[in-house]
C-alpha cells in the first residue's frame, strides 16, 4: 500500500515541479511549487520519515514558498514583461540536465540495494541524535538563522 | 520500495531544477528552481537514512532546511532591493557588472 502512495506522490511532485519551472506566470509557478513540496512531504510520510514530512510541509510549504509569494505581492507583476528564451540556453539546459539525470540513474542502478525497511521515525526518535550527537551543529544553525534574519532586514531596508 | 526509486525521484527533481536554473531569466523562478535542487538532495538523504536504519541522514535534512530558509530570506531581500533599484527582476537587466 505504501508503495502505491509513494509512486503516486512522487509522480505528483515531479509533475508539479515541472509546471513550476516552465510556467510563465510566477504566481502560478509558486503555487505549483507549493503543491510539489506538499507532495514531497507525503512521499516522506510513505517512506516512514514522519517528522521530516511534517517539517517539510510546515517549513517549505508554510514558510519559504509563502515568503516568495509575499515578496511577489510587493512587486508589480505587469512590469515583469515577456521572458525571451534562447534556443541555445534551452538546448544547453536540456542536455546538461538529461546528462545529470542519466548519471544519477546509472549510479542508482549500480548501487547495491535491498529494500527500504518500514520503520517510522517521529519526533521522539529524531530528538536523540539531534540533541546529543549533533548538538553543536544545531547551535551553529541557530546562529546562522539569526545572521540571516539580521542580514535580510539590513539588505531589504529602504534607505531614508 | 527500493533505493532505486529514491534515486529516480531525486534525479528527476534535480534535472527539473537544473533545467530551470539554466533556462529561466526571472530571478524568482530561479529561486524556485534552487529550492527544487535542495529538495532533491533531501530526498536521497531521507532514502539512505531509511536504508541504513540510522537517523543521521534525517538530522542532516534539518540543517539543509535551515540553510534553505536562510538562503530564501537573504536572497529575497537582495531581489527586493534590486527590484527597487532597477524596477525589474529579469537577470538580463542586471548586467551592470558585466564587462
Amino acid at each position: 500500500m505504501r508503495e502505491v502512495f509513494f509512486y503516486l506522490f512522487a509522480f505528483l511532485s515531479v509533475a508539479f515541479a515541472l509546471v513550476s519551472v516552465t510556467h510563465r506566470n510566477v504566481i502560478k509557478g509558486g503555487l505549483s511549487l507549493l503543491a510539489s513540496f506538499i507532495a514531497l512531504g507525503a512521499v516522506y510520510f510513505t517512506a516512514g520519515a514522519e517528522f521530516i514530512g511534517i517539517v517539510q510541509v510546515i517549513v517549505y510549504g508554510g514558510a519559504i514558498v509563502v515568503l516568495y509569494l509575499f515578496a511577489l505581492m510587493t512587486m508589480d507583476l505587469k512590469s515583469f514583461g515577456k521572458e525571451l528564451l534562447r534556443t541555445v540556453s534551452l538546448a544547453a539546459g536540456g542536455a546538461i540536465s538529461l546528462f545529470l539525470l542519466f548519471s544519477v540513474l546509472y549510479a542508482g542502478y549500480r548501487f547495491y540495494g535491498g529494500s527500504i525497511p518500514a520503520a517510522v521515525s517521529g519526533a521522539k526518535e529524531l530528538a536523540l541524535p539531534l540533541f546529543y550527537r549533533f548538538l553543536l551543529p544545531f547551535e551553529v544553525v541557530s546562529v546562522l538563522l539569526l545572521v540571516a534574519t539580521v542580514g535580510a532586514v539590513a539588505v531589504g531596508r529602504r534607505e531614508e | 520500495m527500493t533505493p532505486f526509486d529514491f534515486f529516480v525521484l531525486s534525479g528527476l527533481l534535480f534535472a527539473v531544477g537544473l533545467f530551470g536554473v539554466i533556462v529561466r531569466r526571472n530571478v524568482i523562478s530561479l529561486f524556485f528552481s534552487l529550492e527544487l535542487l535542495l529538495n532533491s538532495a533531501n530526498v536521497l538523504l531521507v532514502g539512505f537514512s531509511k536504508l541504513h536504519g540510522n537517523l543521521f541522514g534525517e538530522v542532516f535534512v534539518f540543517f539543509v532546511l535551515a540553510v534553505a530558509a536562510a538562503e530564501a530570506a537573504v536572497g529575497l531581500a537582495i531581489v527586493v532591493a534590486l527590484y527597487r533599484y532597477r524596477k525589474s527582476v529579469n537577470t538580463e537587466d542586471f548586467s551592470i557588472l558585466r564587462w
